[in-house]
């Protein structure tokens, strides 16, 4: 009986705290701070994690956390009109949007030039990619190696990837969040697995 | 057969590594954890909306200028057509000789003697003494 409670209380306590956050927003919205604030503090960690899915450098992670809560901040009237039920799916789809500008910026830099793998680097890859099976042994894909092999795509293809095969969204989901159409989202999903086995192949 | 089981095998693999790639290159709980800990972080973002508000306002304040001034276009549109319509109305329409700027009106009554001198030599006067021998020769000539 006591577990049966428990579980339902747990289950409560996700619309409660969205419903506080809609009430923070509110309160943010008519100048209140210090809700403001809280919604920061409740999110900022969601919003870091997003960053840190296509960046690696911390600067960089925290410069997509402050541009998002700055945008959520001028955006907290679209908040309360939206379609979006949650405030902290509102805040990903922002969040998400900030980090695609910056992929899309850093492609445009000179500095964002494409890193070379180290000779090691083709080694392990060449090696992972000659052992077949899923639970392939030997030496894991560095998050090093995986930033210079996704910076050869582009920042749709990069970001479609993540989507699908990180957090795990559905197409639905993913048209939904950036905008586009479900057979847009289908193409460049096909297309960017195309690309990165192209990419691959090379060390085949 | 032995060609597409390889090359079976061949997709395969770069599937799976392509997917342990993406997942590798997305694996940024550290760096989320340290970033969303940073010292100062919210205070960053409230000077950032400082910022951007200050700069929302001043844009706002060309948009109120340029406002007026669209709304400034057709009112003068409408000064202008009335003031021709005026002008029209008034007369022929043709600007009559007294009110033109001719030589004659600017510089008064014509000397002739002065600017036949003036323009019979084609060689420019380099100094004052070099103009009063020309205009004192010139008379000279005439007498």
């Amino acid at each position: 009986m006591d577990e049966t409670a428990d579980i339902s209380a747990r289950a409560s306590a996700q619309p409660v705290l969205e419903r506080a956050d809609a009430e923070l927003a509110a309160r943010a919205r008519e100048g209140d701070e210090a809700a403001f604030e809280e919604l920061f503090l409740r999110h900022r960690r969601r919003v870091a994690l997003i960053a840190a899915r296509f960046f690696r450098r911390r600067e960089q992670v925290e410069e997509v956390v402050q541009e998002s809560f700055t945008k959520a901040f001028f955006a907290l009237g679209e908040f309360a009109n939206g379609r979006d039920a949650s405030f902290a799916a509102w805040l990903a789809r922002i969040a998400f949007n900030v980090s695609y500008d910056e992929l899309r910026r850093q492609k445009r830099r000179p500095e964002g030039a494409l890193e070379e793998l180290t000779e090691e680097e083709a080694a392990t890859l060449s090696e992972r990619l000659r052992v077949e099976g899923s639970d392939a042994e030997g030496q894991a894909v560095s998050r090093d190696l995986a930033a210079k092999l996704l910076a050869r795509l582009s920042p749709e293809d990069r970001l479609v990837l993540v989507l699908l095969d990180v957090e795990g969204l559905s197409v639905a989901e993913i048209a939904g969040l950036l905008n586009w159409t479900g057979s847009k989202v289908k193409v460049r999903a096909h297309r960017a697995r195309a690309h990165l086995r192209r990419v691959l192949e090379r060390f085949l | 057969m032995a060609g597409e089981k390889f090359s079976d095998g061949r997709e395969g693999s770069l599937e799976r590594v392509a997917r342990e790639v993406i997942r590798a290159s997305a694996a940024g709980e550290g760096e989320a954890q340290a970033a969303a800990g940073s010292p100062f972080l919210y205070a960053r973002v409230r000077a950032r909306i400082e910022e951007e508000r200050r700069r929302r306002e001043e844009g706002e304040g060309w948009l109120a200028l340029l406002g007026v001034a669209w709304r400034a276009v057709p009112a003068m549109a409408v000064v202008a057509v009335l003031a021709l319509a005026l002008f029209l109305s008034s007369g022929t329409g043709e600007l009559t000789p007294g009110y033109g700027l001719g030589a004659e009106a600017l510089l008064g009554e014509r000397d002739g003697d002065f600017e036949q001198v003036v323009l019979a030599d084609t060689r420019t006067p380099s100094n004052e003494d070099e103009v009063l021998s020309t205009i004192i020769g010139e008379g000279e000539n005439s007498k």
